[in-house]
């Protein structure tokens, strides 16, 4: 309990901080201030999709049912926050970029990985049976874990993109200051606890669902 | 061990002979999808016209003339051991690697005819320039190997879901899009007569990585 409270005076001070503290960036200006929101949505999308594999290895293995409720339930906060990183990407680019969609290779890639969640999460709804069910999927989320590296590193870095990328691309564009380096990091860092709270969450409501079935 | 190999190479082989006969004898499958593919090319040809000198659309509709025929097409030859209700004898014949390196092999070949007949309509359909044959075919090659292996992994999963055939295109687009990506790019490239080295590896890489992937999953496609 203490640490849910925590978490939440975190994200709040990290917000608030955000708004009044943090200078912007001469170009983005006002834009400046969805690197605090955006990319740590973009980085639990990713971290979402790598613990729903992981864990559908960990299934395919030992064949044990827990694994699949966690790889399940980070698919469907997965998208939750790749919506939330798409949406708020799309925004900017209409106000940098001047249009909300325009094929960019970071675009490209965030929409392969929202409908990879979909299908992924379709193809669960449509088998029946949870043994069957889990198979299936961990086999289609390890396929998806083949082509999720060409589509997300390969196929964008094969056109130029306009995408602002100061954490990855170290000789970057756009020069960080450090008030805005400590905002963007305790963003990320409270966005990840915020996922595995909510991670922990829908897997125990899925395990108390699952115990309900068996009971009645 | 050699033993062994030959033992499935002997199985693999019967498979593929099974689903030639089985599919020769009503060529239902065939039909469907060679008729889908002459649909897919005229709407495209009939709306877009010649486009001799828009080598970039060209190369974009070929390959969504493909894909499409493709998705419409691949699911039969697992739905239809489902709805024939004889997977089940199958798999007490072989293993499902076996089954499914079967599959692999007769929806290769099954692509191999389809494209036999779409390529050259497309060709003259679309006033297409000459290719440079050897980069367009490698590219040719590389991509139906990486549409074969992708579908028919995931055709054998959607012949177990409720919807079957229904999800198929959905489910398999996110993992064909890199092949879509650098397919187009290739057959684009080498329209224009540029170097297309990079899009060949990445094709090659992909296909090689869809079989690798494939080859660790077939076995756990059916248990019960």
């Amino acid at each position: 309990m203490l640490w849910r409270i925590l978490l939440f005076i975190w994200i709040s001070a990290a917000m608030i901080a955000a708004f009044t503290w943090a200078p912007l960036v001469p170009v983005l200006e006002q834009t400046t201030r969805i690197v605090y929101f955006h990319v740590p949505a973009a980085w639990v999308t990713m971290v979402a999709l790598g613990w729903s594999m992981l864990h559908s290895i960990l299934y395919l293995w030992k064949r044990d049912l827990k694994h699949d409720d966690q790889a399940a339930a980070a698919a469907e906060l997965g998208l939750l926050f790749c919506i939330v990183a798409t949406i708020s990407g799309a925004m900017w680019a209409k106000a940098m970029w001047g249009a909300y969609w325009n094929w960019d290779p970071r675009e490209t890639s965030i929409f392969f990985v929202l409908l990879l969640y979909s299908a992924y999460l379709s193809l669960r709804g449509s088998i029946e049976g949870d043994e069957k069910r889990a198979r299936l999927s961990a086999i289609y989320s390890i396929l998806a874990g083949v082509a999720a590296p060409f589509l997300i590193y390969v196929v964008p870095r094969m056109y130029d993109t306009l995408h602002p990328d100061p954490i990855i691309n170290t000789r970057g564009k756009v020069d960080m200051d450090s008030a805005i380096v400590i905002c963007f990091m305790a963003m990320l860092v409270g966005f990840t606890f915020l996922f595995f709270w909510m991670q922990s969450l829908k897997v125990r409501a899925t395990r108390l669902e699952r115990l309900r079935q068996i009971h009645v | 061990m050699l033993q062994a190999g030959s033992n499935s190479a002997v199985a693999v082989w019967a498979i593929l002979r099974k689903e030639c006969r089985s599919e020769w004898r009503t060529r239902y499958g065939l039909n469907a999808a060679l008729l889908f593919a002459v649909t897919a090319l005229t709407a495209v040809s009939f709306s877009a016209g010649r486009l001799g000198d828009r080598q970039d659309l060209l190369a974009s509709f070929f390959w969504i003339v493909l894909l499409f025929a493709t998705l419409s097409s691949i699911s039969h030859a697992f739905v239809r051991e489902v709805e024939g209700h004889t997977l089940l004898m199958l798999r007490l014949v072989a293993s499902p690697t076996q089954i499914a390196l079967g599959k692999l092999l007769f929806n290769l070949l099954f692509l191999g005819v389809i494209e036999l007949v779409t390529v050259p309509l497309f060709m003259v359909l679309m006033g297409a320039p000459a290719p440079h044959w050897g980069t367009f075919l490698t590219i040719l090659l590389l991509g139906t190997l990486s549409l074969a292996a992708s579908s028919t992994l995931v055709s054998a999963m959607i012949a177990q879901t409720r919807g079957r055939g229904a999800l198929f295109a959905g489910v398999s687009l996110p993992v064909l899009l890199p092949v879509l990506a650098a397919a187009v790019g290739g057959t684009r490239g080498q329209w224009q007569s540029h170097d297309v080295t990079g899009e060949i590896k990445l094709l090659a890489a992909y296909a090689v990585a869809l079989l690798a992937v494939s080859l660790l999953l077939y076995d756990h496609l059916w248990e019960e």
